[in-house]
C-alpha cells in the first residue's frame, strides 16, 4: 500500500509537477525505470497537470505561431524509435566501465586540473581505457566504418600520449563528472563522462568549443551505456576557447540554446 | 475521461472548423509524417495552453514568447516520439511546455544566483486565472483546487505555476521538504480524481 511504498515514490508528484531538482530527478527516474506502478501513477498525474495547463490558457500574440510554422518547416524532425538497437560490444563495455570508475574517483566541487606531472597515472589509465573503448568499437563495427573510426580512434590516441597532454576533470551542474584529456600541441581534446543525468528522448547533450569568435558546436555525445559517454574527440581548439555542454532538442542545434551546465576553461 | 475526448470542443473557435473533430493524437500522427498543415491545426490547438503555461511560469513576455514557439518547434520535430499508449497527447504538449520553462527560470536562477523573493507568494492560482481566459477548463481547475487544503493548494500551484521545486516551495511555505513533497502527491492524487481525468 501507499504507506509502504519505498521513500522515492513519495516524490512521484513533485515530478509530475517537474518539481524536483536534478539531483531528486535523477533518483526518481532511477527508481521509474524500476516501477511500473509509479509510471502509471506519473501519466495519470500528468493529465491532471495537463489540466493546469488548460486552466492558464492565454492566446500568444500572431508572431508566435507564425514564426514557430516558419522554424519548423526548416527543422528536421526526430525519426521514430526503431527497437533492436545493439547491445554495447564486450570490449567497449569494459572500457566504459574502467572509465566510470575513474571518473566517478574523481573529486567533486568546482572545476579543477592539474599538469600532466601530478596525475601522470591518471591520464595513463584514461589513455589506455579510452584506446580501448576506441578500438572496441572499431573492431566490432561495419567495415564501412572502419577507416573513419581508425581515423576517430588515431586523433584519440594523439591526444592522449601527446607530451602536454593534460587532465581535467569536472562536475556537471546537472549532475555527472567528466574528464577532459587536452592537448594544446594537438588542438583537441577528448571528452568522457559518466553518470550524466538521462534525457527524455526529445533532448541531448551538445558539447561546445566556446570563444570569443563565437560558440561552435564540437560534438553531440552519445547515448550514454551503462551510465558511460563517449569517448569524444573534439578538435580544432584555438587559443582561449572553453568547452562548454549544454542540453539540445535532440539532433543537436547550430548554436547554444540553453545554458552550459558545464563550462572548463581549457 | 482522458483530455483529448472532450478538452477541444469547448475550445474550437474560429479557423479551428476543418479540423473540428480531428482529435490532436491524429493531427499528431499526421505531423510525425511531416504534415505542415497538421502542424498548424496543432498549433491552433495547443498554442494557448503551451502559452499560458510557460507564461505563468516564466513571466517575462518575450522570454515567454520565445520558450513558447520553442515549445512549438520542439512538438513538430518529436511528434513521432509522442505514444498515445502512455497518456493524452496534451498531457505530452504540456509537459513539454512545463519543462521548458521552468528550465528556462531554473538556469536563469542559476546564473543569476537569484535569492527566493518573497513576492515569490504572489504567484498564486488566482494570478494565472485573472490572466487566462475563461475557459470551462479554468472553472473545473478552480473548484477542485478549492476543495484542497490551503497547503496542499499552494504546494501544487507554486510548483507547476511559480516553476518552484519542492524544496524551494518548502522553503517558502516553511514546512519540511518531506512533507511537501507527500502533499504534491496526494493533492495531485485528488486533483486527478476530482477533475475525473483517467490514469
Amino acid at each position: 500500500m501507499r504507506t509502504h511504498r519505498p521513500e522515492p515514490h513519495t516524490l512521484a508528484g513533485a515530478y509530475a509537477l517537474d518539481a524536483l531538482t536534478r539531483a531528486d530527478q535523477a533518483r526518481f527516474e532511477r527508481h521509474l525505470a524500476r516501477c511500473q506502478q509509479c509510471a502509471a501513477e506519473i501519466s495519470g498525474l500528468r493529465e491532471a497537470t495537463a489540466r493546469l495547463a488548460l486552466a492558464a490558457a492565454a492566446e500568444p500574440p500572431a508572431g508566435v505561431t507564425q514564426r514557430a510554422l516558419a522554424a519548423a518547416a526548416r527543422t528536421r524532425q526526430l525519426p521514430p524509435l526503431t527497437p533492436g538497437t545493439p547491445p554495447p560490444s564486450p570490449h567497449r563495455r569494459l572500457a566504459a566501465a574502467a572509465f566510470a570508475g575513474l571518473a566517478a574517483g574523481a573529486p567533486g566541487g568546482s572545476p579543477f586540473r592539474r599538469r600532466w606531472l601530478t596525475r601522470v597515472a591518471f591520464v595513463i589509465a584514461a589513455a589506455m581505457v579510452i584506446l580501448a573503448a576506441a578500438l572496441g568499437v572499431a573492431t566490432h563495427s561495419a567495415q564501412r566504418q572502419l577507416q573513419q573510426d581508425h581515423v576517430h580512434s588515431a586523433g584519440i590516441a594523439a591526444v592522449l600520449t601527446a607530451r602536454d597532454a593534460t587532465m581535467i576533470s569536472a562536475r556537471v551542474s546537472t549532475g555527472g563528472t567528466v574528464s577532459v584529456v587536452m592537448s594544446g600541441r594537438e588542438h583537441a581534446l577528448v571528452f568522457a563522462a559518466a553518470g550524466l543525468r538521462a534525457l527524455p528522448s526529445t533532448s541531448c547533450y551538445e558539447l561546445w568549443l566556446m570563444g570569443p569568435g563565437g560558440d561552435r558546436p564540437a560534438a553531440m555525445l552519445p547515448v550514454p551505456r551503462h551510465g558511460m559517454t563517449g569517448p569524444v574527440l573534439a578538435s580544432g581548439l584555438k587559443p582561449g576557447e572553453r568547452l562548454g555542454l549544454t542540453i539540445e532538442p535532440a539532433g543537436g542545434s547550430p548554436h547554444p540554446t540553453t545554458r552550459t551546465v558545464l563550462q572548463i576553461a581549457l | 475521461m482522458r483530455l483529448d475526448d472532450g478538452w477541444l470542443s469547448p475550445r474550437a473557435g474560429p479557423g479551428t472548423r476543418e479540423s473540428r473533430g480531428a482529435e490532436l493524437p491524429v493531427l499528431l500522427e499526421r505531423v510525425a509524417r511531416g504534415d505542415r498543415d497538421a502542424f498548424e491545426d496543432v498549433c491552433r490547438h495547443i498554442a494557448a495552453p503551451v502559452f499560458g503555461t510557460v507564461r505563468a511560469v516564466v513571466r517575462d513576455p518575450q522570454q515567454s514568447e520565445e520558450v513558447a514557439q520553442e515549445v512549438l518547434v520542439e512538438v513538430w520535430q518529436c511528434a513521432c516520439r509522442f505514444d498515445p499508449g502512455r497518456g493524452s497527447a496534451m498531457a505530452w504538449v504540456a509537459t513539454i511546455a512545463h519543462r521548458r520553462a521552468v528550465d528556462r527560470v531554473r538556469s536563469e536562477q542559476r546564473s543569476a544566483q537569484r535569492e527566493l523573493r518573497a513576492a515569490a507568494h504572489t504567484i498564486a492560482y488566482d494570478d494565472v486565472a485573472e490572466t487566462a481566459e475563461a475557459n470551462l477548463d479554468r472553472e473545473r481547475v478552480r473548484r477542485c483546487l478549492q476543495s484542497l487544503t490551503e497547503l496542499q493548494r499552494e504546494a501544487i500551484t507554486l510548483a507547476y505555476y511559480g516553476g518552484y521545486t519542492y524544496r524551494q516551495v518548502a522553503a517558502l511555505l516553511g514546512v519540511a521538504a518531506g512533507t511537501v513533497s507527500t502533499r504534491m502527491r496526494d493533492s495531485l492524487i485528488r486533483l486527478r480524481d476530482c477533475l475525473g481525468v483517467e490514469r
